[in-house]
């Protein structure tokens, strides 16, 4: 019935999104570049160590643990928050506003065909290579099934958040820095720049508490630990599907609040 | 007109046109305070990140935490320049497509000086402040000398270093004039200052030539700060440093120019 017209957003979405080819060929030489960085600068590390496991890692278990975080990041970074600023600033917002759907869906769902054509290139083929090459390390199991459950919810985690952060967009015009500090903080309290493993206890307690680990942190540890785990599985995925319908909650409250704030220059 | 005008004439305008960029950015103020907090916050989460990856390990492939704290002050320094003076290259692509860019073909001075003496970015100052700061803490902790050769040493390092984000800059940004959605590639360059920070000597030999002589990422810290902070090991490159610096500036201002001038406006 009412689906369909969310599956055209999607569509459009993927089309637009196959059209720059070229951003996307530059971000596998980013990601590339990233990956070796990290790669020698690990490797250095756990040699210096001079033990095989630091924090319950290997060098290997740490590998795809950064290299999935940076696949997944490159799939799940739409800019939100700078496609909310400028529909603000350019006064667009009304637009969407007379739409016949509420502007968080239709984001969502024009942003779907981005996260699909993302999903294909950047995380389908990381996973395959990282699988390859480390053969044995990521455990093909049932917790490959948990693991596309918990990139699933940490998709609508990661977007609610963005678009509440968006919505400030609202009261300070300040689209760069608050990116800027969103960008921060969900990078490195999720886990995406540094395993949450190697955090200190004291932090460790602190980030667990927050919506942040899962988004990247969660679905890494099911998909490296998930099997025969499934007691740590469920908690994981219950606390996700949990921060996933109370941000849905939070986020549409906010939206409320802040589309009262809406002024337009001109027109 | 075609008089040369001197380094004298160039200044006075330049602090003109900043003048007025900053009063723009100050009527701005809750973007201008949210902006800083923002870059304070990407340094703070920066130095967390390099405490919590470091504090386990003693040393790593030879190299101590007060070295690797130095070396990590040194490039937030070096990449202030072109966070301060250079941040209107992230604009070029807008005004390109948009066309606005064809003013500045009307003005009787340098094309490239205009076009980047009208923005600076304030906030660039706390990631300085920052930088000074963790470098100074190092420098302590390590025990260097100070006197007053070595401080016109780094110097003159730390213009060579900030020359190398800068010439990657330019020429990123440049790439708008001969293609369209060049954003990811500047976004690309970018992303260099945060690998500059770490020494080039944990790479294999393959990676340690791309970095050296392909992506100079090398050079943004690793190579002009081994004058200062191991005097008895300094190679050739970092010798060489201050002459390839320039080099890189100037080849990435001609190509900048370049396509300056292969730009015919957007019509209309």
């Amino acid at each position: 019935m009412g689906l369909r017209k969310y599956f055209t957003l999607t569509r459009m979405g993927i089309i637009e999104a196959l059209h720059y080819r070229l951003s996307l060929y530059v971000k596998i030489i980013g990601n590339l570049l990233y990956l070796i960085l990290i790669y020698y600068l690990w490797k250095a590390i756990f040699h210096s160590a001079g033990t095989d496991v630091v924090n319950g890692m290997t060098f290997e278990s740490t590998m795809v643990y950064l290299v999935l975080a940076s696949a997944l990041y490159g799939f799940m970074e739409m800019y939100v928050v700078w496609e909310i600023g400028r529909n603000i600033q350019k006064g667009d917002i009304v637009v969407y506003m007379l739409k016949p759907m509420e502007y968080r869906h239709y984001l969502f769902w024009e942003l779907s065909g981005s996260l699909i054509v993302g999903f294909l290139t950047t995380v389908l083929p990381t996973f395959i290579v990282v699988a390859i090459v480390t053969h044995g390390t990521i455990p093909l199991g049932i917790n490959l099934a948990y693991f596309v459950v918990s990139v699933a919810l940490a998709m609508i985690i990661n977007f609610q958040i963005d678009f509440m952060v968006g919505n400030i967009c609202f009261f300070t015009e300040s689209i760069w820095g608050i990116n800027m500090m969103k960008q921060v903080i969900v990078l490195l309290l999720s886990g995406a720049t540094i395993p949450i493993a190697f955090f200190p206890e004291a932090v460790k307690n602190v980030v667990n508490v927050l919506p942040f680990v899962a988004i990247y942190d969660s679905p890494l540890t099911i998909l490296l630990n998930g099997n025969g785990d499934s007691a740590m599985v469920m908690e994981k995925l219950l606390i996700q599907l949990g921060w996933a319908v109370g941000l849905t909650i939070l986020s549409h409250i906010f939206w409320k609040i802040s589309v009262r704030q809406v002024t337009v220059n001109g027109g | 007109m075609n008089k040369k005008r001197g380094l004298g004439f160039y200044l006075k305008i330049y602090f003109k046109i900043i003048g007025q960029d900053i009063k723009s950015k100050m009527s701005y103020r809750s973007d201008f305070i949210i902006s800083t907090l923002g870059m304070i916050l990407t340094n703070v989460a920066g130095f967390v990140s390099f405490w919590i990856m470091f504090r386990n390990f003693p040393s790593i492939n030879g190299w101590g935490y007060y070295e690797m704290l130095f070396l990590y002050g040194f490039s937030l320094i070096a990449i202030t320049p072109v966070q301060c003076l250079f941040d209107n290259n992230w604009s070029l692509r807008m005004f390109v497509y948009s066309g606005d860019f064809i003013k500045y073909y009307f003005r009787p001075i340098n094309l490239f000086f205009y076009f980047q003496s009208e923005v600076f970015d304030v906030k660039g100052l706390g990631q300085l402040a920052f930088g000074i700061g963790t470098l100074v803490y190092a420098w302590g902790k390590l025990g260097l000398a100070v006197n007053a050769v070595v401080l016109i040493k780094l110097i003159l390092f730390l213009i060579t270093a900030s020359l190398f984000m800068i010439a990657l800059q330019n020429a990123a940004a440049a790439a708008c004039f001969w293609m369209e959605n060049s954003y990811f590639i500047l976004e690309l360059a970018f992303k260099f200052k945060d690998y500059a920070k770490y020494p080039i000597t944990i790479f294999n030999a393959v990676f340690k030539f791309i970095f050296t002589f392909m992506i100079p990422i090398a050079f943004i810290a690793y190579y002009p700060s081994m004058i200062i902070l191991r005097p008895d090991e300094v190679g050739l490159l970092s010798l060489l440093s201050p002459v390839i610096g320039l080099i890189f500036f100037y080849g990435s201002y001609k190509l900048w120019m370049l396509g300056a001038s292969r730009y015919n406006g957007t019509g209309s």
